[in-house]
């Protein structure tokens, strides 16, 4: 998204002063936050700043203590959700085409049957995340980053203006990771709106449009090099953090022993 | 065999539909990983049933509270309800919760039980009177089967959408509680409708190990829902014939029976997996 199309692009989710919290205990400080209708947001921060929340706060899932989350257009923002793969490491004796099924079944309705019309739809979703052949073999016994896609057909399958991942490339491998990325960044040129939670700074640094940085103080979000420097990333994480240009990529380093 | 199991037909027909509807409801309880609630609920369902018992040795049974059925409903509606719509609010673990309504329920029952004259009813209570079910108990049953069987056709999908991703199932406008309570009432109605004639010790053996026979057999969910009701209709019939025969009690027999079904079917895994 450019500067100039961002100036135009109307907010779809607002946090406006909303504090976050489970039990009654805010977990962060209050948010004042906009996503934007064909954003490609990354948020990062420590373990256990409260991304997940947030994304659960605005699919609705997560009630703010104080001040609101509210969805403008609700009508029209339909969400798609990815979340941990290690969530979903349950032995049900279940295809990857069964999960991306999951994905429209509120579409389907209760009492009634997936027609072919919606297996199809399914099949478009796994041909999107170039998984189709995949789709008879046990989610089970897929890779990690085939389960990763396998998630993102089924969020894909709701026919999402909003997608919503929660840390998609942990755990993989280079190419895994890159495969997910351009997946990423294909729909993201297609349209949709994109919210991610990861750890992975340099993933965020060079994929994503914006940054939103969590920390104790609350949240910075802006253009990804105005958040992630070196002072914001060192104080925030307590430990030496560089962040330099190499071949046009941004590259962030941890424990200052390449200087700037 | 043929022949006991004609004499017996009415029990052997009640055992065969016990066995159908727990190992179904059972596929659920496994992959969820909530054995110890079906656990609790058939202990609760026995405390009813010894609440019953209890009342009525007093002669304070009035009206649906002398009905052990009644009594044997209400606690494990109780149960259904504390367990499927517990949040994760609580601070104690949600298995401590369950270990406590589990002791406590087979306690109360052991207690209320052991003040009724008659002897072993703790132990009918534990093991129970499969030989005891008559053409009323079997049809029942029958009722009680086939409606559990419909509702777990009717709403497969969505039994395992809000079993296996219940996060995104709720970011999908489903109300995953309201499920939850619906799969359990549906094990609820199982185990009361079978505590009585089967006891504690069948009821919750076949809420586990048909469907854990499945899983070592079956490749989808159809298959291993298809193995486990196989397994345990098999068990139950095997296991009736055997106890007759060689003069055994049924419940345990049948629970015997459906472990060596299941070794059986673990060593069957076993081969397939190495070739």
């Amino acid at each position: 998204m450019t500067d100039r199309s961002r100036a135009a692009a109307a907010p779809l989710i607002s946090f406006r002063g909303a504090v976050l919290g489970y039990h009654g205990r805010p977990i962060l400080p209050p948010l004042d936050v906009e996503i934007l209708e064909g954003d490609f947001l990354g948020l990062v921060g420590p373990n256990g700043s409260g991304k997940t929340t947030i994304l659960r706060a605005m699919m609705g899932l997560v009630n703010p203590l104080e001040g609101s989350v509210s969805l403008n257009a609700a009508d029209r923002i339909r969400f798609g959700y990815v979340p941990q793969r290690k969530a979903l490491d349950s032995g049900w004796p279940l295809r990857a085409i069964d999960v991306v099924m999951m994905g429209l079944l509120d579409r389907v309705g209760i009492l009634r049957r997936p027609s072919g019309e919606h297996r199809q739809e399914a099949a478009r979703a796994m041909e999107a995340t170039d998984i189709l052949d995949l789709a008879e073999v046990s989610f089970d016994a897929l890779s990690g980053g085939q389960k990763q896609r396998t998630l993102i057909a089924r969020a894909l399958a709701g026919r999402p203006s909003v997608l919503l991942l929660d840390e998609p490339t942990a755990g993989m491998d280079f190419p895994s990771t890159q495969a997910i990325l351009s997946v990423l960044d294909e729909l993201h040129a297609g349209g949709i709106t994109i919210v991610m939670v990861t750890h992975q700074l340099n993933e965020v640094a060079n994929t994503t449009r914006r940054v939103g940085l969590l920390g104790p103080e609350g949240i910075h979000v802006g253009p990804n090099r105005d958040v992630l420097t070196s002072e914001r990333l060192s104080g925030l994480y307590g430990v030496p953090v560089n962040v330099v240009e190499l071949a046009g990529d941004v590259v962030i380093l941890q424990g200052g022993r390449h200087d700037v | 065999m043929f022949e006991v199991l004609f004499l017996f037909r009415e029990a052997v027909l009640g055992s065969a539909l016990i066995a159908l509807g727990c190992s179904v409801v059972g596929v659920y309880v496994v992959y969820r990983r909530v054995v110890f609630v079906s656990a609790a609920l058939a202990q609760l369902s026995s405390a009813g049933v010894a609440a019953a018992l209890f009342l009525a040795s007093l002669g304070l049974g009035v009206g649906p509270v002398e009905s052990e059925l009644f009594m044997s409903s209400l606690l494990t509606l109780g149960g259904v309800l504390f367990f499927g719509l517990e949040g994760d609010s609580n601070r104690v673990p949600g298995d401590a919760r369950l270990g406590i309504a589990y002791v406590l329920a087979g306690a109360g029952a052991i207690l209320l039980v052991s003040r009724v004259a008659g002897g072993d009813a703790h132990a009918l209570l534990l093991r129970g009177n499969i030989l005891g079910i008559r053409s009323a108990e079997a049809w029942a049953l029958l009722g009680v089967v086939t409606a559990v069987l419909g509702v777990h056709y009717l709403f497969r999908k969505e039994f395992v959408f809000v079993s296996y991703d219940p996060e995104m199932a709720a970011s999908k406008g489903y109300r995953v509680r309201a499920w939850t309570v619906l799969l359990y009432l549906t094990m609820g109605a199982i185990i009361v409708a079978s505590i009585e004639s089967a006891g504690v010790l069948l009821v919750f053996s076949l809420l586990v190990l048909p469907a854990v026979t499945g899983i070592h057999l079956g490749r989808t969910l159809g298959s291993v829902t298809a193995w486990s009701a196989g397994s345990a209709v098999a068990a139950a019939l095997v296991g009736f014939a055997v106890s007759v025969e060689l003069d055994l009690p049924t419940g345990p027999a049948i629970v015997a029976t459906s472990g060596v079904f299941l070794s059986l079917a673990w060593a069957v895994a076993r081969v397939v997996q190495r070739k």
